[in-house]
């Protein structure tokens, strides 16, 4: 063995290392369902009255149900495909990385609302959200932490720019930022299967 | 060269099989996993994992517990204490023939 051999070894030991803790079944096509799902609430609010909390409340509570609904059943889907359990290890690490942002958004949606502010709360679920995916960085796809930052940056401009800017930041942040991150993941998983095929062939 | 050589000599030669090599490296980063989250990460089959961790458990890296989840069995492997040190071990030894090689090419 050279040292150019003992890098490549340390090169697969670490790769297997990183794969070995990352939460491999996030799937393109339920960050492409998010993405849409996010932009047409956006889109709606050029109909509706953002102000109106029930209808703020009601279409942003309708995308966040069918964001989580795509990305369960994309889930399930992809651990049938590989014989895998859904509730695996990494899944459950995942879960509990995002649950102390998803219960601090919980009880700020609950508060705004109560005050009446409900037009703040783009900026807050979008710094949520942010804080939530960069703790899921260290188990999730490379994108999940672009994500992260981006939504991250996106909040504080969104609570900067404040209510008038409220859909529109929420069609940008969740919409367009869910929209790339599936793109990405989409590249990523076309890679992957390429591997796959290439190595089936070889 | 001579460094390399003894540090190559040095190698453990039952980590330093590629297989082997793998499944170890899979369980350095997490506490356990299970035969079938084993096999899909190595890429091998039942038959040739359940080989290599037979070595392994033969010479105290790995250690297995079979269990029943339901009512299917199910086998979750951990490595053990020395299996961890050979690991660790294992990585010094490529980072010092790594460090030798550029030493010797002034990288």
């Amino acid at each position: 063995m050279d040292s150019r051999q003992a890098a490549r070894n340390l090169e697969v030991i670490r790769t297997l290392m990183e794969r070995t803790v990352q939460y491999q079944f996030l799937t393109a096509r339920a960050g492409l369902a998010a993405g849409t799902l996010a932009g047409a609430g956006s889109l709606a609010f050029l109909v509706l009255d953002a102000a109106n909390p029930w209808q703020f409340g009601i279409i942003w509570a309708f995308v966040f149900g069918g964001s989580l609904f795509a990305t369960v059943l994309g889930t399930a889907v992809r651990s049938q495909e590989s014989g895998e359990r859904l509730w695996s290890r990494p899944a459950r690490t995942v879960v509990t990385a995002l649950a102390p942002s998803l219960f601090a958004a919980l009880a700020l949606s609950v508060l705004f609302f109560s005050w009446g502010q409900h037009l703040w709360l783009p900026g807050v679920w979008m710094l949520c959200y942010g804080q939530g995916a960069l703790a899921t960085a260290a188990y999730a796809p490379t994108p999940i932490r672009w994500l992260g930052l981006a939504t991250l940056f996106l909040g504080a401009v969104a609570l900067a720019l404040g209510p008038a800017w409220a859909a529109l930041m929420m069609g940008l942040g969740f919409g367009l930022g869910h929209f790339v991150l599936g793109t990405l993941l989409l590249v990523s998983e076309r890679r992957a299967s390429a591997l796959r095929l290439h190595r089936s062939v070889a | 060269m001579k460094a390399v050589k003894r540090l190559c000599d040095d190698l453990d030669t039952m980590l330093h099989e590629r297989g082997r090599l793998a499944i170890v490296s899979m369980l350095a980063a997490v506490e356990s996993l299970t035969f079938t989250e084993l096999r899909d990460g190595v890429e091998m089959t039942d038959g040739n994992l359940s080989v290599h961790l037979q070595k392994l458990e033969d010479r105290g890296y790995v250690a297995t517990d079979k269990q029943f989840v339901g009512r299917r069995p199910q086998t979750t492997c951990r490595l053990t204490k020395p299996g961890h040190k050979a690991f660790v071990r294992y990585l010094d030894q490529l980072e010092a023939i790594v460090r030798q090689g550029r030493g010797r090419t002034g990288a």
